[in-house]
């Protein structure tokens, strides 16, 4: 993944629509960064609960077009790619 | 400036802008060397009631690298938290800050110094450690050098740390560099000419915030071995500071961000004014971006600097006719390319040992450790004969403006072409004349070596000018 400025990962935000807020659960993220491709998880909300995971999480959609998901948490970052996940992001902010 | 306010998007982003870096053998302990970072350009002391801080969302480091392994690096971290005594009031102190501990300072803040060493192990030094508060005033910090004195800080590794607001060292006629590069004492040969008059220090009166770490030479070789003898790869360091942010930043509304995510750099600093002179500005903000041992991308700006050939252009005639046809050549400035990425070879300059990193370009200030203090240092460094200063690390009084315009109109060529003669004015070229540390800078002869800082009720930014 190209280097982002700080300002320059706001722009894209921005541009590419699709920042999610904050997400409540998500699975547990890779200690180093890395090209994860990812199907849909079958773990629940409920069995990822506070307990197992207290970090604000924020997800940016980084390339609509290969449907790149970029996840950070604390000092981690992943990359999923989840083409389905993001039709429906982008469904939902229209 | 040396780099404050340098690039586009940092100038916006004070608390994490570094704006001067120093490294130099300690002159009243000579078996340490003082890396002293400086943040938070052009501090008005009297910018209250929210005086100047370091950011609790910033990591602060100090990197180092040694000999001519530039890639593995010691990197010093320094992490800042600061707290609210009383929420109830607007004020910065509450009655007289007398001691640091004091419960009258509304708005202490602490900090924890981290070292990852060569081989990547981190280890904590200390935690918890004081910052001094702003200087105020007679009636709010009565005796500002007994609270910085006690924020000065021991370190269990032999070494001392300070993280805390000082007086600015680094003096510069701003106001007219800035000014389509006129230099008050020579503008009557400006293309836009006026009479000459005696330059202006535009940093005058204002503070910076310093982190100051003193650290025994032995603990920067990555072999712990004394450095002694100038000539061996292993004497020599190279230093920067970056500061980083999380990545990912949410303002939810209610006064409480979210910052998430990796680290990512928003300000490095090695030597002073590369991004601000030499980086052209649609550069900038990605330089700050980038970390120095991939300098190479940037050597065209180096190789052929815009104020070099800006000279001849604004000040006409005959000034810099020599360096005019130099540039017509468009011959790289391998000397600059030398001193600014990789290091001066031995036997390059004449009776200075080098302070060679290898052929990996990056901008690291270098400080060659085996050389002793000056006993009769030169604000000119190297320039002046002083071999332990600028561009061999650099001291806080160094005049490091006259070195490099000085450098770039052209003194420094002859060390790579013999056939090359320097214009006349090349050696005069100064934006103080003759060149002095302006009236008002301050300096201390112990740790932190930056003066104490002007407090908001006595300062008058200017009042030399």
């Amino acid at each position: 993944m190209a280097k982002l400025t700080r300002r320059g990962f706001i722009g894209q935000t921005t541009a590419s629509v699709a920042t999610i807020g904050i997400l409540a659960t998500v699975p547990t993220l890779a200690a180093t960064p890395e090209m994860t491709d990812v199907v849909a998880s079958d773990t629940t909300a409920a069995e990822l609960s506070a307990t197992t995971f207290s970090e604000s999480v924020v997800a940016h959609v980084s390339d609509l077009a290969s449907g790149e998901i970029t996840i950070m948490s604390g000092t981690k970052e992943i990359i999923l790619r989840d083409a389905d996940l993001v039709m429906r992001l982008l469904k939902a902010v229209r | 400036m040396s780099s404050h306010r340098e690039a586009p998007e940092i100038s916006k982003d004070p608390v994490a802008d570094s704006t001067d870096l120093y490294a130099f053998v300690s002159p009243d302990q000579p078996d340490m060397v003082t890396i002293i970072a400086n943040y938070v350009p052009l501090e008005e002391p009297a910018g209250g009631p929210n005086f100047y801080e370091f950011g609790d969302d910033v990591l602060y480091e100090i990197h180092i690298v040694n000999g001519i392994d530039v890639q593995h690096e010691l990197t010093y971290q320094f992490r800042f938290q600061t707290t609210t005594a009383n929420p109830n009031t607007f004020l910065y102190n509450t009655g007289p800050i007398t001691s640091i501990k004091s419960p009258n300072w509304n708005r202490p803040q602490f900090y924890s110094v981290t070292r990852v060493d060569y081989n990547g192990n981190s280890t904590r030094l200390a935690k918890g450690l004081a910052c001094p508060p702003c200087n105020i005033g007679p009636r709010s910090t009565p005796n500002y050098q007994t609270l910085a004195e006690q924020a000065i800080h021991k370190l269990p590794d032999g070494g001392r740390v300070f993280a805390g607001q000082r007086a600015e060292g680094f003096y510069v006629d701003l106001g007219s560099i800035f000014d389509l590069a006129t230099l008050r004492p020579f503008e009557n040969l400006h293309l836009i000419p006026s009479p000459a008059k005696p330059g202006v220090n535009g940093t005058e009166g204002y503070n910076v915030h310093s982190i100051a770490i003193q650290i025994p030479k032995t603990q920067l070789t990555s072999d712990g071995s004394n450095p002694t003898d100038p000539s061996k790869p292993n004497s020599i360091i190279g230093v920067y500071t970056s500061a980083s942010r999380k990545k990912a930043t949410v303002l939810q509304g209610n006064g409480q961000d979210v910052e998430t995510g990796p680290w990512v750099e928003v300000s490095r600093l090695g030597e002073p004014l590369i991004n601000e002179v030499i980086i052209p500005l649609g550069q900038k903000d990605f330089w700050n971006s980038q970390d120095p041992q991939g300098d190479s991308q940037f050597v065209n700006s180096y190789a052929h600097p815009e104020l070099a050939a800006l000279l001849p252009v604004l000040y006409p005639g005959t000034t810099f006719q020599n360096l005019g046809a130099f540039n017509t050549t468009n011959t790289p400035r391998a000397d600059l390319e030398a001193i600014l990425l990789t290091g001066v070879p031995a036997k390059v300059i004449p009776g200075f040992p080098g302070n060679y990193t290898g052929a990996t370009q990056a901008d690291f200030l270098r400080l060659n450790m085996a050389i002793p203090p000056s006993s009769s240092p030169s604000i000119l460094g190297l320039l002046g004969g002083d071999i332990a200063g600028f561009p061999n690390g650099r001291r806080v009084f160094d005049d490091v403006v006259t070195i490099e315009l000085r450098a770039i109109a052209g003194v420094t060529i002859p060390f790579v072409d013999t056939s090359f003669t320097p214009d006349g004015a090349a050696s005069l070229v100064t934006d103080f004349n003759p060149p002095a540390i302006p009236k008002g800078v301050r300096y201390e002869k112990e740790f932190p070596y930056l003066g104490e800082p002007f407090s908001g009720y006595d300062s008058r930014p200017h009042e030399n000018a």
